[in-house]
This record gives structure tokens, sequence and C-alpha cells, in this order.
């Protein structure tokens, strides 16, 4: 039996970490390989927005946008500010779009897990302008 | 950290620097003017207390620093054939 393991048995023999926390402990060490990669994620500290011109586009037009993540999380944090009688507009904008989302119940957890969500987002859309999304 | 310059170009040349403006000296003012104004701000923020608005009110004070804390980075570029944009804070 390795050393990892054993302190993981003798912290749940002394009641530091529960039989859950232990199972999840162990479970990393099986496969440690998984356990690092969730945990090495690089942190997202910005948006970048790229718009340039596509092959068949007459427009010459270039965009480069480049948004800290921190700003992005400060201006959705002036969302607590929208009046509560403009909810209800809020959601039948929502709603005419497609979206199906109650903006009473949209909390600051939420916005800050759609952030961090962020990181994860890719988009590209090659078109008349080749346009790309990305987190770095 | 709060950016100290602005990069801000508005020109034809592509290859231009633009100029570097001192924006902390707006900051210097701004944070003078909220000075002055927080007696007022608090003052409201009491009568309307009641009606929940004062809470917003109070609260505009470190939205407003949190937003202008995280501005280092921002970095805005449009090139058209023509004239070139950029604002950048450093």
């Amino acid at each position: 039996m390795s050393d990892e393991r054993k302190k993981i048995l003798d912290m749940l023999q002394k009641g530091r970490i529960t039989v859950e926390e232990a199972e999840k402990l162990l479970a990393a060490l099986d496969s440690p390989d998984e356990a690092k990669s969730t945990v090495e994620k690089p942190a997202c500290k910005y948006l970048r927005i790229m718009v340039e011109p596509g092959p068949q586009s007459e427009d010459r037009d270039r965009v480069n946008i480049r948004v800290p993540m921190k700003l992005i999380r400060a201006g959705l944090k002036f969302a607590a500010f929208v009046p509560k009688h403009a909810h209800a507009s809020i959601n039948q904008a929502l709603h005419e779009k497609g979206i199906e989302m109650d903006f009473n119940q949209f909390t600051q957890q939420d916005i800050e897990d759609l952030v961090s969500q962020l990181s994860d987002l890719t988009v590209e859309v090659e078109g008349k302008e080749k346009v790309r999304i990305c987190c770095e | 950290m709060i950016p100290m310059l602005m990069r801000l170009k508005v020109s034809r040349n592509p290859k231009g620097h633009g100029i570097l403006l001192p924006v902390f000296l707006v900051w210097i003012l701004l944070f003078a003017l909220m000075l002055v104004l927080l007696p007022f701000v608090l003052l409201a923020a009491l009568c309307t207390w009641r009606s929940g608005h004062g809470k917003w009110l109070l609260l505009t004070y470190p939205m407003l620093i949190s937003v202008l804390f995280s501005l280092s980075g921002l970095h805005i570029e449009v090139e058209q054939p023509d004239e070139n944009i950029l604002i950048a804070f450093l």
C-alpha cells in the first residue's frame, strides 16, 4: 500500500475527512493524469474577439478586442442595478430570442459560474467575415 | 492594478505608435470628485433607504472602483483601409 493511500485512510480513521471525500481522493490516486488535467487548467485572463475579412469580403475592416475577465465580472455586477419592473421586459426579450431564462432567478453565483465557464469557450465562424471568440 | 496610461492611436498609418495619455491624472480628478460627492451620496442613500434604492446608491462607489481597477489590459483595435483606431489601457 502506498504512503498516499495510508495517509488518506489514516485521515478517514481520525475523522478528518468523510467517507465520500476519502473515496474521491482514492479515485484521484487511481487516475492521477485525469486529476491533474482538471486541477492544472490555466485560468482565463482575457476574452479575445477577432473579426477579419473573409476571402470573398469586400470590406477590409479588422477588429481585435481583448477584454480582461475581471472587467467582465465587474461589469456583470451592474446587472444588480436593473430595476425590478424591467425584469419582465428582459424575460420577454429573452423568450423572443429562444432563451428560456428567468432574470429574477439570476444570482451573483450564476454570473460567477457563467464567467468561469467562459474559459472553455471557443467560437469560430467563417462566412463573409472570419469571427473568432476565445479565451486566453 | 488601476491603469496609469492609455495608448490612443487614430491615424492612417498602421505602423504608427499613437500617443500615451497619463490617465492617472483623470483618476485623481475622478476620486477627488467622488470624495466631494460622498456626503451627498450618503445623504441620498439614507433618504431612499426605505424604498430600497439606498443600498444600490452605496454600492455605486465600490462597483465603479472595481470597474476602474479592471480596465488594465483592455485593448480595442479597429483597422479600416483609411483609418486605424487603437485604445489600450496599460
